[in-house]
């Protein structure tokens, strides 16, 4: 197939997936509807049922990707407009943040030796929660396979998005800043994404929890790796 | 329209000198995150007025899991991973990712109450 018409497509059908899927989580409002998740589903069923490949449709969908950089760097602005809480709940957040990387890494770890996983696996699951490139790395550092650390902060990500009304619920966590923390430090830019829909605040303290925890995380790891495990 | 254009571009801006700066530094950072952390510093410094890019900010980050869906589609290539042994690795890094969530956010909820209690 023509190359622009290939991308053309991706990008119109990628449009009209996720207007769709908004609609119907406008209409259908569960944690389960969640517009990245049943987005993901659609245009994956639809690539195996036409046969058509991830490249193709990256072809196209890499001109969607490419608007991410701009988009996380207007994180600023959230973030600007909600400065005076931010700084006045800095050292919770901060605290927060050590506590969640802490409790990532050590509950990865353990619930893989438990689970029988291999070595390459763990070193692969740990960096899961924070975002992708720096997860990478981190995997490569420690002998992981990036590119399914690659896919598991995207479960993680997606995972931790559609599964945090529940945890609000079952653990109680009602606070605006802790909810915002716990979406940012779990599921990076997708928590943030979704913190950002409830509201501002929610998304301010997710972009500065995902920063931060990317930040303590790519420390924490390689430190953890040689000293405890 | 051309106010978004504008906004968009300026925001390009800081993320094609964020990875500059990464590429030039090394920095372990993706280049979005060092841009969004200069472009703060600039609206904290006031060279920056947060209306030079507040519409366009607010509509690509409105519409951040559109932007999101090509790379998820991306775990195509890793479908095996969620089937029959490879489950398990799900389980844990889903586990996990609950524990993250429960923990940062306890703490959180813990401290800022305690804050707000103060004042």
């Amino acid at each position: 197939m023509n190359e622009w018409l290939a991308g053309i497509l991706a990008i119109a059908g990628t449009i009209i997936v996720y207007v769709v899927a908004l609609k119907v989580y406008q209409r259908f409002h569960y944690p389960f509807t969640l517009p990245v998740l049943t987005g993901m589903i659609t245009i994956i069923s639809f690539l195996i049922l036409t046969g058509i490949s991830y490249d193709t449709y990256m072809i196209g969908g890499r001109w969607i990707e490419h608007l991410l950089g701009p988009a996380v760097v207007g994180l600023a602005f959230p973030l600007y407009n909600q400065r005076k809480m931010l700084k006045k709940y800095f050292s919770s957040i901060i605290t927060g943040v050590l506590a969640g990387a802490f409790a990532g890494v050590l509950s990865g770890y353990y619930f893989s030796l438990w689970a029988h996983l291999e070595e390459m696996v763990i070193a692969s699951i740990l960096p899961k929660s924070v975002t992708t490139p720096i997860a990478m790395d981190i995997a490569f550092m420690i002998d992981g396979l990036p590119p399914l650390t690659a896919v598991l902060v995207m479960v993680a990500g997606i995972g931790g998005a559609v599964l945090a009304p529940y945890i609000y619920k079952w653990f109680r966590i009602e606070h605006v800043l802790a909810r915002g923390v716990g979406a940012g430090s779990a599921s990076h830019g997708i928590g943030t994404a979704k913190a950002i829909e409830n509201s501002e605040m929610e998304g301010a303290a997710s972009s500065v929890a995902m920063t931060l925890s990317a930040v303590v995380v790519s420390m924490l790891i390689p430190l953890m790796t040689k000293l405890v495990f | 329209m051309i106010r978004i254009g504008a906004h968009i571009l300026i925001l390009y801006a800081f993320y094609y000198v964020g990875m500059w700066l990464q590429n030039l530094l090394n920095i372990v950072m993706p280049g979005s995150i060092i841009g969004m952390l200069l472009l703060l510093a600039l609206l904290f410094m006031r060279v920056i007025r947060p209306q030079w890019i507040g519409t366009g900010a607010q509509l690509l980050i409105a519409h951040m899991p559109l932007l999101f869906l090509p790379v998820t589609v991306g775990v195509i290539s890793y479908l095996h991973v969620f089937k029959g042994k490879g489950l398990w690795i799900i389980v844990v890094t889903l586990l996990s990712t609950v524990a993250v969530m429960t923990v940062s956010g306890w703490t959180v909820q813990i401290m800022a109450r305690r804050r707000g209690q103060h004042e």
